[in-house]
């Protein structure tokens, strides 16, 4: 299974601000900042919302969900006694509220599907698009993911030893995916695989690598930001390092135990 | 009433998170939904608890909601006639 990616955005390089990409003032003004960042990130993806009109899937994907909305709806939770929950926090604290916000902002009825996996979250709602696409169920999949850090999660990761393996981050990237490749394909999935135990650097570059160029980038490298679905991020990086000269790039992603995960992507010319 | 008037936009703008509002911007005796602010339902059930919460007032009666939730004028005047 393989399948084309084109018009990868990621939160912190958006052209457009917020307002413009979600018009619906009643929509977003509920929106926590995690909510928004993905949001804008999907529509700035699809060319605007309505680029959602032509989307037959979305696919999100997320490690820790709406972790704000979670932490405000249980603190007040605690504070009222269990009385008097004010019902906006619980709505948007819902892992799927992303890719719910989406389809809402065009009354998209496509398969809409959330994938909270830890950190194989993003790859599992890669699969599910690449089965998607090799069966023919859909042809054009928006699919992306998002994590956000706040500071009490911070503090939990922290003390359980996660932030000794690099600074703890955030991010949302989305990306659409077809079957066929287009004249806005930037990149090709060529390969998706969960390998049953951890691989080094060069069997990862055997068994994936079909280029003698391949370069393996890692989800965990010490020095960069830390969170679920960073390989979503990833993408986006192994795209634009993606030439002539540098035609393969293996994403190799082992971040919270577990089977590491393994993103072969490839250049499309 | 003036100054009720004053605090209840102030949570209607903070509870509600509207967005580039100002007390000054609500008129008093504006629809809060449908027309005027264009709430929904939603923030009905959030305006519930702010009398509940800020002021001990609880609605005893849902079919009184709708003239009670008219405007902010409307809200007030329920407040003063219920507060505890």
């Amino acid at each position: 299974m393989e399948c084309y990616v084109e018009h990868i955005a990621c939160h912190d390089n958006l052209k457009r601000d917020p307002k413009e990409l979600i018009p619906d003032a009643a929509l977003r003004r509920r929106m926590s900042r995690v909510v928004k960042m993905a949001v804008s990130t999907a529509v700035e993806s699809v060319g605007g919302v309505e680029g959602i009109d032509a989307l037959d899937a979305i696919l999100t994907a997320t490690g820790y969900g709406c972790l704000a909305d979670s932490e405000k709806f249980l603190r007040n939770l605690i504070d009222t006694d269990e009385q008097l929950l004010t019902p906006t926090p619980f709505i948007q604290s819902t892992f799927n509220t992303v890719g719910g916000q989406i389809a809402l902002l065009r009354h998209n009825r496509c398969y809409n599907l959330t994938y909270v996996n830890r950190s194989h979250s993003f790859e599992d709602a890669l699969l599910d698009g690449l089965m998607r696409l090799s069966d023919g169920e859909s042809q054009r999949i928006l699919l992306g993911a998002f994590d956000e850090r706040i500071p009490s999660a911070d503090r939990i990761l922290t003390r359980m030893g996660l932030g000794r393996k690099g600074e703890l981050g955030e991010g949302a990237t989305f990306m659409t995916l077809t079957a066929e490749r287009t004249t806005d394909s930037v990149a090709r999935i060529a390969r998706l695989d969960f390998p049953s135990e951890p691989l080094t650097e060069a069997e990862c570059l055997a068994r994936y690598g079909e280029e003698p160029t391949a370069e393996l980038i890692y989800a965990v490298d010490g020095t960069r930001e830390l969170y679920p679905t960073r390989t979503a991020r990833l993408v986006a990086e192994a795209a634009r390092r993606l030439s002539a000269e540098r035609r393969e790039v293996i994403i190799y992603n082992a971040l919270l135990g577990g089977t590491p995960t393994v993103i072969v992507v490839r250049w499309v010319g | 009433m003036e100054k009720l008037i004053l605090e209840l936009k102030e949570h209607l703008i903070e509870e509600l998170n509207l967005e580039d509002i100002t007390p000054e911007d609500i008129d008093a005796e504006a629809p809060l939904f449908g027309d005027g602010l264009g709430l929904d339902s939603i923030d009905a059930l959030e305006i519930i608890l702010i009398l509940e919460k800020n002021y001990g007032v609880r609605l005893a009666n849902t079919a009184e909601a709708k003239p009670v939730f008219y405007s902010v004028k409307t809200l007030a005047e329920y407040v003063m006639a219920n507060r505890q």
